[in-house]
């Protein structure tokens, strides 16, 4: 019985005292922003047939059905051209400066209000990775997702040096950023452009007021106590969301894997013939002939895809085996990218697999993308100095060589 | 197993000890602890009863919401039955999940959306247009492209999944939804005709109609199996075009 409380009371301390994949949940983040960056990149010269005013999906025919849904969209409080460019426009660079994760948490609001903003204005122009992303990004709001491999981590970590060396260190970019966000939203909850279904306006004022908070309890108050209790709560919620976006991929696999083991054309082991077989899906016809041109092997990918959907799940209690088919399935999605023609479907589902990445896998590939970016940037300038570290029997880390790179 | 499991944990969870401190910098192994404030433990009694009610918010809403995305993506089961509307309240609008990726079965027809236009020329006269293939259009956009445009890969093809989703055999539109489908549709053909230049100089497109083209996909070669693959037409009414929507829109 004794074991049992301890075991309690050491999962407590664990799931209150630390967010836990600060590598997972800053691979998920990178991961969700550059797809959804790069697909607004890819998708300008169409930016007003998939969610202008004038589109085929007009405004007025978004309206009345958001009208009947209450879904949450920022292209909704006007039909102007103006606004509809600046929402765009905004929504590429918030996603940009999430991938870079400056001021995550305020950025990872604004990525979520471009997401659902875009894709709520015209939810017929959506497949499957634009599905997972619209999740993802409300999911990533509750996350600790800037711990590492951002700005914010350097910022902080200048910060600290700065203050190790008795120097005063004021913030004043976070205290304008949450002014002029607040202005703003004040100013559209008194339009009445927030009266649609209530959990997303909540949740941006929840952050809101929570932001002011945090900054309250670390200015104002003496003990230190409210400052710890939030920095605790705020590790309960990342952790519950990790568990969420967790769970979520697994009941993706699961659901994709289930189901098709009730179709006649999974179990014939034939299904993976036809996809490559339409035309919305076959950019490589002569690709698709090759793939297919042996009935075994569209046999053997055909079962092969409906086990590792149906098994993954299972696989989490196994380090090892999760690991393996964590290769094949990003193997798979990558070639679904070229395949199929679905590049962000894909995109969007290797960043949702990496959530299940080894610790160590991610730490040797962020000390890899660091040193491929140092070379890189020497042969630019002449060499730096060596820089001071705190300690210098520590090897250079990551988070230290990545400022160098983000400079840029 | 318990080594396994206890290693899997550690896999995801290995950098605890640097998410103390706040920056979350992954190598300041080598700093002192900072001082007496850490965790539960440092805070008074009253405090802690706030971290166990958020413990306890946080986990039952946690449980919750992975059980009613469960129940949303599952079968039609006896709870579903009893207590769809409670899920669809917590699913709707924003958490709204279909994962049967080319399951049960994949999509074994090419469907094609084609249409025509009947034309009011420059000199008063009217004349129809022959069958334009839009699908086929995309198709080609499609081939060889590494990055489709979902313009090219989603617009049409799920413009008339809309449509037949709300639509009975003789074309009836149901609700709102099948309204709104059918002037989705319309705006579609009509902005892809301008893209073609369909009405040519001077020219105004007065009515459209569209039609779909369902054809099976040929067998593997290696298959045994026939089916026919003449193709199967579904022709909708003319729909007239308001004369500002012929002009307007995206171009």
């Amino acid at each position: 019985m004794s074991r049992l409380a301890l075991a309690v009371s050491r999962g407590i301390a664990r799931v209150t005292e630390s967010a836990l994949g600060p590598y997972q949940t800053a691979v998920i983040r990178i991961g969700f922003a550059a797809t959804w960056l790069l697909f607004l990149l890819r998708e300008i010269p169409h930016r007003h047939e998939l969610y202008g005013p004038d589109g085929p999906w007009s405004w007025d025919l978004a309206e009345q059905l958001i009208g009947a849904n209450g879904a949450f969209s920022a292209l909704m409080w006007s039909d102007g051209q103006l606004w509809f460019e600046t929402v765009y426009a905004l929504g590429v660079l918030t996603s940009l400066l999430l991938m870079l994760g400056w001021r995550t948490r305020t950025m990872s609001v604004l990525f979520m209000v471009g997401v659902l903003s875009l894709q709520n204005r015209s939810v017929f122009m959506g497949d499957g990775g634009d599905n997972v992303l619209h999740l993802m990004c409300i999911y990533l709001v509750f996350t600790r997702c800037g711990q590492v491999w951002s700005l914010d981590a350097r910022r902080a970590r200048r910060a600290s040096e700065a203050r190790a060396r008795g120097e005063r260190v004021t913030d004043r970019t976070g205290p304008a950023l949450w002014g002029v966000l607040g202005l703003a939203l004040l100013a559209v909850t008194a339009l009445g452009r927030l009266d649609g279904d209530w959990p997303v306006p909540a949740l941006l004022w929840g952050v809101w007021v929570a932001q002011a908070l945090w900054w309250l309890a670390g200015r104002l108050t003496r003990t230190g106590q409210p400052r710890i209790l939030l920095d605790l709560i705020a590790n309960i919620l990342h952790n519950g969301a990790l568990l969420v976006i967790m769970a979520e991929a697994c009941l993706i696999y699961a659901t994709a894997g289930w189901y098709k083991i009730q179709g006649s054309r999974w179990q014939d082991g034939t299904a993976v013939y036809y996809p490559l077989h339409l035309d919305s899906f076959s950019p490589w016809p002569a690709l698709a002939d090759l793939l297919s041109a042996s009935g075994t092997m569209v046999m053997l990918i055909t079962y092969g895809t409906v086990i590792v959907q149906v098994a993954f799940p299972f696989t989490l209690f196994n380090r090892r085996v999760k690991n393996a088919l964590l290769a094949v399935m990003i193997t798979e999605h990558a070639v679904i990218a070229v395949v199929l023609g679905l590049p962000f479907f894909s995109l969007a589902m290797i960043a949702a697999d990496a959530v299940f990445l080894p610790t160590s896998f991610l730490r040797r590939l962020g000390d890899w993308a660091a040193r491929a970016r140092g070379r890189l940037f020497r042969r630019g300038r002449p060499k730096v100095p060596a820089q001071r570290t705190p300690d210098a029997t520590e090897r250079t880390g990551d988070a230290e060589q990545t400022h160098v790179g983000f400079r840029a | 197993m318990d080594a396994q499991g206890a290693n899997d944990t550690d896999d995801r969870g290995a950098s605890a000890p640097h998410a103390r401190d706040q920056q979350g910098a992954p190598h300041g192994v080598s700093e002192p602890p900072p001082g007496p404030r850490t965790g539960v433990a440092a805070l008074s009694p009253r405090y802690q009863v706030g971290v166990a009610l958020a413990l306890a918010v946080v986990a039952v809403a946690v449980c919750v919401h992975i059980g009613m995305v469960f129940l949303h993506v599952a079968p039609s089961n006896t709870v579903t039955k009893q207590h769809g509307k409670a899920i669809d309240e917590w699913i709707y609008p924003e958490f709204e999940q279909n994962w049967k990726l080319f399951a049960p079965n994949p999509l074994q027809q090419n469907i094609s959306v084609q249409v025509r236009a009947q034309i009011r020329t420059g000199d008063g006269s009217s004349r129809t247009t022959g069958w334009y293939d839009l699908s086929a259009r995309d198709g080609e956009a499609i081939d060889g492209n590494l990055l489709p445009s979902h313009t090219q890969q989603n617009e049409l093809r799920r413009a008339w999944d809309f449509f037949t989703a709300t639509h009975d055999g003789s074309n009836r539109p149901s609700g709102l939804r099948g309204a709104l489908s059918e002037t989705y549709l319309r705006r579609i053909v009509v902005l892809r005709l301008d893209r073609a230049d369909a009405s040519g100089p001077g020219g105004v497109v007065e009515r459209v109609q569209v039609r779909s083209r369902t054809t099976n996909v040929r067998p593997p070669e290696w298959s045994e199996e026939r089916i026919s693959l003449k193709p199967v037409y579904r022709v909708l009414p003319w729909w007239s075009v308001p004369g500002d929507e012929a002009e307007g829109g995206v171009r």
